[in-house]
């Protein structure tokens, strides 16, 4: 597949991040594409997080760039954040909101008519007629997609989510891939997931990037890692980790 | 800019909603309630206790009492020198033949404006000044605020807007509830009575009563000179309470931080009256009102000017590190 560079969304280059003398991140890299969910896949305390805290700004990075939609994170943050959409961790809403003033909320800080789009992502992301209790009495998986919704108020080209599937029962799983599959596929969204379990997002990604002890180590297609499917993925895995499953 | 004002309502909403200001507004009127009843009380022991005496032989009275204790050698020095200025200001009250002791709504009032600044309106500006940053780190909403595309310092500078905007609206709600509560107990007019302003001590334990400054003013002038300079105290606790909002993640100890500190240091200047570098803690400048009233000041070489402005550099310099440390700090779990 040849990939011209407009079809980039999100690069990372060479990423690393240093907490007092301790190196968490120490080389990342990868482009995220316009269509495409990506898996970002590797073992607890690999990485993923950090990596995405200096993708969407919390975090400063010690090296390296990131470019979002054609504009510098650190240059240019208002132009890329407008791009992006994302929920680091826990979609940690205001509790004593309820999911639609939550939503009014984030919408008031984008302006230009983001409130308009409220409803419609309500019923994007199934929460249409739910949305006006209270978010401290919603559910896990009712707050993952009042925090969907509000990834995507701006309109973004980029959702990025960070283990996603997380404390989800299995029909819940299901639906998150559902939705994550509907929005690359039919917005032409680049969704960006983290994961440290492989068997729940295989059946939702298109690429993914290994990351082990802050360095991506392997990035491509499945069928391209497992040399057409003839090994499996585990074993690729503990081949480039030397041990630790994914 | 549109996008600030959907900021600072949306700040004004969180305050709303998680109805720290109620409280405050409830407290302030529990609290005025029971200091309009208290001096009722008084007032009524005193007329039942001495229903001969005229106001004239009361404050006479008075006058030379406090005269007496100033002269005792195991005063404090800065008791001494309020009790000199206070026994001077009531015999150049009598000798206008005026009532010191006159004791109607807007009288209490304008007295709350001085009161109130050193100690109660500050500490319910903590209330719900502290939780304004601490509680989206608390909460943990601080990922989603802080990840749209509106720069920090704009979600900063929404959050110290709405602190303005709510700490004038807690002066406002003081003006009101002491006028409206106090009237009922003390008539709700009188804004027209005259005042006597600008009595000064002279310098040294054995300065004299200055009274070349003296002039009359309507009542409703002072207390709107008054409350005016409350606001500004209120204004600088605000910004202080905002920097602690910003330094520590967890609301208590933003609030517990302020609320020490105003306490703490009200008793210094109470009692650390020869450690002259109190006067350039906030706290001890906060009784704006009291200074302009020409109230002695707890350390000499105090002016009302100097106060104002070293509440201006401390709220100044706490913006400062507010927005310095906001906008460059990592945020992590
Ligand atoms: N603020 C921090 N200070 C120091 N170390 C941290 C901090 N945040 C994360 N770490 C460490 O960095 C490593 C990677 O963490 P993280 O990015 O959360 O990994 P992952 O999301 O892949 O599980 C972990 O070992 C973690 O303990
Ligand atoms: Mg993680």
């Amino acid at each position: 597949m040849v990939v011209s560079a407009a079809d980039v969304v999100l690069s990372a280059e060479g990423l690393a991040k240093r907490y007092g003398d301790r190196e968490v991140v120490s080389d990342v890299s990868f482009a995220l594409r316009r269509g495409e969910v990506f898996g970002f896949l590797g073992p607890n305390g690999a990485g993923k997080t950090t990596t995405i805290r200096m993708l969407v700004g919390l975090v400063k990075p010690s090296r390296g760039r990131i470019v979002i939609d054609g504009h510098d994170l650190r240059q240019e943050f208002e132009a890329a954040m407008r791009r992006v959409g994302c929920i680091v961790e826990t979609p940690d809403l205001y509790k004593f909101l309820t999911g639609r003033e939550n939503l009014e909320h984030f919408a008031r800080m984008l302006g230009d008519g983001a409130a308009g789009r409220i409803d419609s992502l309500a019923a994007l992301v199934h929460m249409d007629g739910r949305l006006d209790g209270v978010v401290r009495t919603y559910s896990l998986g009712m707050r993952q997609r009042v925090g969907i919704a509000q990834a995507l108020l701006s309109d973004p080209a980029v959702l990025i989510l960070d283990e996603p599937t997380n404390g989800l029962d299995p029909a819940g799983i299901r639906e998150m891939r559902e939705l994550v599959r509907r929005l690359a596929g039919e917005q032409g969204l680049a969704v960006f997931v983290s994961s440290h379990l492989l068997s729940e997002v295989e059946k939702m990604v298109d690429r993914i990037a290994i990351v082990h002890r802050g360095r991506t180590l392997a990035t491509g297609t499945l069928v391209e890692l497992t040399d057409g499917g003839r090994r499996g993925l585990e074993d690729l895995f503990l081949e480039l980790t030397g041990g630790e499953t994914v | 800019m549109p996008v600030m004002a959907g900021l600072v309502e949306n700040e004004c909403l969180k305050i709303l909603r998680r109805k720290r200001f109620r409280l405050v507004l409830v407290v302030l009127a529990a609290l005025l309630c029971l200091v309009v009843f208290a001096q009722n009380r008084q007032q009524q022991n005193q007329r039942r206790d001495h229903p001969e005496r005229d106001w004239r032989a009361q404050v006479e009275k008075r006058a030379s009492d406090l005269e007496r204790q100033a002269g005792q050698r195991r005063m404090p020095e800065n008791w001494k020198r309020w009790m000199r200025y206070e026994s001077g200001r009531l015999r150049y009250y009598l000798s206008k033949n005026l009532n010191p002791n006159e004791l109607t709504g807007p009288v209490f009032t304008r007295t709350f404006a001085g009161v109130g600044s050193v100690l109660l309106i500050p500490l319910l500006i903590a209330v719900f000044g502290a939780d304004l940053v601490s509680s989206e780190f608390a909460e943990g909403t601080i990922t989603l605020l802080l990840t749209r595309p509106v720069a920090r310092w704009k979600v900063l500078l929404s959050k110290v807007v709405a602190m303005m905007l709510f700490t004038t609206l807690t002066l406002l709600a003081a003006f009101f509830l002491a006028w409206g509560i106090s009237g009922v107990a003390f008539g709700w007019s009188g804004w027209g009575a005259p005042m006597l302003m600008g009595f000064r001590l002279g310098p040294g334990a054995a300065g004299g009563f200055d009274l070349t400054g003296v002039r009359m003013v309507p009542l409703w002038q002072d207390t709107f000179a008054a409350w005016g300079l409350a606001w500004f105290s209120a204004l600088a606790v605000g910004s202080i309470t905002l920097l602690l909002s910003v330094v520590f993640r967890s609301v208590a100890a933003a609030m517990g931080t302020m609320m020490a500190t105003l306490v703490g240091g009200t008793i210094l200047s109470r009692v650390a009256s020869d450690w002259d570098g109190a006067k350039w803690f906030f706290v001890t400048n906060l009784p704006l009102p009291d200074f302009y009233a020409g109230l002695p000041t707890p350390f000499e070489g105090m002016t009302l000017a100097f106060s104002v402005w070293v509440l201006l550099a401390w709220a100044a310099a706490s913006l400062a590190a507010a927005f310095l440390l906001f906008t460059r700090r990592d945020v992590t779990a």
